[in-house]
């Protein structure tokens, strides 16, 4: 068993991130529309740490700030980043999903694909259920993705 | 304002996908009390079937501990148990309806499921089920 040293309190920022900016852009634009827009920064913002760790600022945020002040303590444990990656990847693709109808006005859409996210970030930050995980384990059992292992970022 | 809705269309979809699931667990508990053809299971001994997975944490850090106290105090000739990792034999884990790890299925002597736990499962709990399913109570 190959498991990885991997640091959940990366994800935790992540999660943070998200559900501060979903809910508080979603307040203020109740009032102000365009603030909407926050929502392809914020996709922007998950597809590129799933692209590249040098691209993902939660953990530049964690690593360069959060940790070294002592905010946020490190939470190693020895497992697959991979089904964490993936579930970064679907809510980027959600944000991104959300983002397109923005572009099209079309807010109520856009904001509820918003909620989605900010939902499962916290059913994840707060109790550590991973749908997104769940969903690429489903998806590994029925063949669709292969089992394979990347290293930690 | 339509937007309001937005929150609430969203835990809507989040909630009605959780009973999905749910429901199609139902449709595992239907398993019980039923034979599935289970290869390399040939004893004829009350057994557990595990399911994991590379990716299950808790799989690693509590089922499989539970599961070797279990079979460590009872014996290699009271039960059978066969680790199953899904990524192997996908098929398997389909017949038995598996969408969660870790998931264990007590199955008695003559392969007939009689119990399934989704999710971890202590070794107290699996004991209880192994002696209903034929397990001898003073193993």
């Amino acid at each position: 068993m190959a498991r990885i040293a991997f640091d959940r309190s990366v994800l935790k920022v992540n999660q943070t991130i998200l559900m501060i900016a979903i809910v508080v852009g979603y307040v203020v634009g109740l009032a102000y529309p365009a603030v909407a827009w926050i929502l392809p920064v914020l996709a922007v913002m998950m597809l590129a740490a799933v692209a590249s760790p040098a691209l993902n600022v939660p953990r530049i945020l964690y690593t360069q700030v959060l940790r070294p002040s002592g905010i946020v303590k490190p939470r190693i444990v020895q497992e697959d980043p991979a089904p964490h990656r993936f579930a970064q990847l679907v809510g980027g693709v959600f944000l991104a999903a959300a983002s397109v109808f923005v572009i099209a006005d079309l807010l109520l859409a856009a904001w509820v694909l918003a909620w989605i996210v900010a939902t499962l970030a916290f059913l994840n930050f707060a109790f550590n259920i991973c749908v997104g995980c769940i969903m690429y384990a489903q998806l590994v059992r029925i063949g669709v993705l292969p089992l394979h292992r990347e290293p930690a970022r | 304002m339509i937007l309001l809705l937005a929150p609430l269309i969203a835990l809507a979809i989040v909630a009605g996908t959780a009973l999905l699931l749910r429901a199609q667990r139902g449709g595992q508990r239907k398993l019980v009390g039923s034979v599935v053809e289970t290869p390399r299971l040939q004893r004829q001994l009350p057994s557990i079937l595990y399911f994991t997975g590379e990716t299950c944490t808790i799989c690693h850090t509590a089922q499989k501990p539970a599961l070797r106290t279990l079979a460590a105090g009872l014996g290699d000739d009271v039960i059978e148990i066969r680790e199953i990792d899904i990524a192997d034999e996908p098929a398997l884990a389909r017949q038995y309806l598996v969408m969660s790890l870790p998931t264990t299925i007590v199955l008695d002597a003559a392969g007939q499921v009689t119990d399934i736990n989704v999710g971890f499962a202590s070794g107290e709990t699996l004991r209880r089920q192994l002696v209903d399913a034929g397990m001898p109570v003073a193993a």
